[in-house]
């Protein structure tokens, strides 16, 4: 019944972005037929800032509803931020929130989608010098080489976290308590190449 | 591909498209050109016939380079073609119908571009064709664009008559934009070095802006426009503050404004 609800939800959504999309698309067409250059270019913005939001939104239905034991807390989906600049940030979080030992143990995938910011960091991340960092190694998760960086100090539980980059988008999944091999595992259960397809 | 591999396979194409009757005045061409490649090869890539002639296709004064490879001596470049604004909005609509949103984001972007093209375009033309006796420099004009993001559209002008020259830069909706305008019109910053002044507020027909002098660069004017722009205004050879403003007056800030849409 949630899952319903959710589902009408994000339905919703896209329908009411696609009326906003068509609306836009009209103001663009009709401010550049007026020689409005400048609105037509505003308009067009909005369009772009809908499209990213949807693309957001159909990458949602492409991450996988289970990782390891863990579901996804499909209420925490969230596609927030700015295409153009920081990107927009696709969010799904698994597992409960507190772990039994009291810390926290929720997985967390974000896609982060059409940052220019990102090419960068991606440039680095491709970079075979930083696998020795012996806190870094360069692994293939689904053919796609990622990052996986541990960021527990000493003495604290595991925790990892992998990073892929795709030209202006980066996919990075964090699993405190989980091992290396175990959320490399995690992390090759993501369709990588139906979300590059998706983004691109 | 390997270079007579390619020529040998085009050879082959071609002499089956051929009319039979021009086959055999066909093949012989065929021929010559592929010997033409094997000389090419062989000779270790240098295109220099023995004869000292010029082999077909290759341009007179080409000299190759010192790994043997010819310089580029000839080419009209790229046609300019800006992105077809209406075209561009119909893909992106039809690729939105399909839920093909990578293609209808790329179409919307080439939209933008084609859009922002066109402004840039526009800003350069109310811009003066000379100030102060200085001429423009046609050839220097630029209007460079990346869509929406972080660098945002770019338009630039140059005046230069000897060694005296005018350098207009417009930067329109870059993310940064907001707050460099900002720090620039807060009024909060003064500065002067060793008894000179360097850097001070002033303002350009009733626009807060901010006037700089360096030794080695010149007069340097940057106006905060609205939300978004920055009109800057770069000055060599200048004789003192009052002319350099004297030039950056002789700019249609207003309409410049009125083409960004900026308040």
């Amino acid at each position: 019944m949630k899952l319903l609800i959710v589902a009408l939800g994000l339905l919703l959504g896209s329908s009411l972005q696609a009326q906003d999309f068509a609306k836009h698309l009209t103001e663009a067409r009709t401010a550049y037929t007026g020689g409005k250059l400048e609105d037509a270019r505003f308009a067009m913005q909005q369009m772009m800032h809908e499209l990213d939001i949807i693309t957001g939104k159909e990458v949602l239905t492409l991450l996988p509803q289970k990782l390891d034991t863990l579901s996804a807390n499909i209420p925490h989906d969230e596609v927030t931020g700015a295409s153009g600049f920081t990107g927009v940030v696709i969010h799904r979080d698994y597992g409960k929130a507190i772990a039994q030992d009291g810390s926290e143990d929720k997985v967390s995938l974000e896609v982060i989608t059409n940052s220019p910011l990102l090419g960068a960091l991606n440039g680095l991340l491709a970079l075979p010098i930083l696998g020795n960092n012996p806190d870094q190694k360069v692994v293939k998760i689904n053919g796609y080489k990622a990052l996986v960086t541990k960021v527990s100090s000493t003495g604290e539980k595991d925790a990892f976290e992998v990073q892929l980059p795709l030209n202006n988008s980066l996919i990075t999944l964090k699993a405190p308590g989980y091992n290396q091999d175990k959320i490399v595992a995690m992390a090759n259960t993501i369709p990588v190449a139906a979300i590059a397809k998706a983004i691109q | 591909m390997h270079p007579l591999k390619l020529a040998f396979g085009s050879c082959i194409l071609l002499a089956m498209a051929a009319p039979v009757h021009a086959q055999g005045k066909f093949l012989k061409k065929v021929s010559n050109a592929a010997n033409n490649v094997l000389n090419t090869v062989n000779s270790g890539g240098n295109n220099s016939s023995p004869a000292g002639g010029t082999p077909a296709g290759e341009l007179p004064n080409a000299s190759p380079s010192s790994s043997g490879r010819p310089t580029n001596k000839a080419g009209l470049g790229l046609i300019a073609t800006p992105p077809d604004v209406a075209a561009n909005l119909t893909t992106s609509e039809s690729a939105y119908a399909t839920k093909n949103y990578g293609e209808a984001r790329y179409a919307l972007q080439q939209a933008m571009l084609g859009v922002e093209l066109q402004i840039g375009q526009s800003i350069l033309k109310a811009l003066p064709e000379e100030i102060l006796s200085l001429p423009r420099q046609a050839q220097q004009d630029q209007v460079a664009s990346t869509g929406w993001g972080w660098a945002g559209l770019i338009i630039k002008r140059e005046y230069q008559k000897e060694d005296k020259a005018l350098t207009i830069n417009i930067t329109n909706n870059a993310m940064w934009m907001q707050a460099i305008n900002m720090y620039l019109t807060s009024g909060m910053m003064n500065q002067s070095m060793g008894g000179q002044q360097n850097w001070k507020q002033t303002r350009l027909k009733n626009n807060r802006a901010v006037i700089e002098y360096d030794e080695s660069s010149g007069y340097k004017l940057s106006v905060p426009l609205g939300q978004s722009t920055l009109f800057m205004l770069e000055g060599v050879n200048f004789a003192n503050e009052q002319e350099f403003m004297k030039a950056a007056e002789a700019v249609d800030i207003e309409k410049i404004k009125d083409l960004l849409n900026e308040k």
